[in-house]
């Protein structure tokens, strides 16, 4: 069956030989991004579904270099909105 | 230190590279940290398995989501954190449920925020949308949640990973899996 993992630790998926995997370079427990920002949670799972399809080798890791740094700033954004983080 | 023995000093440069910023992996080295710590916990390949191929569309497909987190539905029983060798059960997570159904019960990863908002670590009602808008063919009636944590590898992959494998193929019919180790 055709599987796709997200990971935020690149060296455990390497070790374990994942045959498709994204990579972001998040906190752990953080893998789809941060409470209620619906926009970074689908773009995780797009980036997923995208390598589902596109992938020809197993052993593929696909970085996504979305920084953390950029994601919290969002998150401040949203709190500062009123959103309960 | 005299003024002539500054001036042959280099300068220690203060600035170092920020993690959060550069795109490395924020907490380096882990699969080291875990080996020390937990000797013989983790499970290790030495070859990759053969890529399996998407048999249909994702439109046409049903997706099943398989995630270590912990999490399982509030009127379930949790798994036990407490074992030293862990927990070699799983639960499957009606998923139609919404965040407010959830709960996590699980000790070795920080989960406060998906305590907030489950969808940082089980984007549960992220992958409804899809099916709703038609991105995803759809759901099987169940996902699956276990805790990650196993002082025996061997015995993990021969109870919960098998008996989760054997779940999504022949139970819920599953044509792509969506993996979230948390």
């Amino acid at each position: 069956m055709p599987t796709v993992s997200v990971s935020v630790a690149r060296d455990v998926t390497e070790a374990i030989k994942a045959p498709r995997a994204i990579f972001l370079p998040w906190p752990m427990g953080h893998h789809f991004g941060v409470p209620f920002h619906r926009d970074i949670q689908r773009r995780v799972l797009f980036e997923a579904l995208k390598l589902l399809e596109t992938a020809t080798e197993s052993g593929t890791i696909r970085d996504i270099l979305i920084r953390w740094a950029e994601v919290r700033r969002e998150a401040k954004t949203l709190t500062d909105q009123g959103r309960n983080l | 230190m005299t003024e002539a023995d500054s001036k042959n000093t280099p300068a220690i440069s203060t600035a170092q590279t920020d993690p959060r910023e550069d795109g490395t992996q924020l907490r380096p080295g882990l699969w080291e940290t875990i080996n020390e710590r937990y000797p013989g916990s983790m499970i290790r390949k030495d070859s990759y398995v053969p890529l399996a191929q998407l048999g249909k569309p994702l439109a046409e497909a049903q997706l099943t989501l398989i995630s270590s987190c912990g999490v399982h539905a509030r009127n379930d029983r949790p798994l036990d954190v407490c074992h030293p060798f862990g927990d070699f059960r799983f639960r499957r997570v009606p998923s139609q449920l919404r965040h407010e159904d959830l709960i996590i019960h699980q000790l070795k990863y920080p989960h406060d925020a998906a305590d907030v908002d489950i969808n940082v670590i089980f984007p549960i009602e992220r992958l409804q949308e899809l099916a709703a808008e038609g991105v995803l063919g759809g759901l099987t009636d169940n996902f699956f949640s276990f805790i990650g944590y196993s002082m025996d590898p061997g015995k993990f992959e021969q109870t919960v990973a098998r008996d989760i494998a054997k779940a999504v193929v022949s139970e819920e019919r599953a044509d792509v899996a969506l993996l979230a180790p948390a």
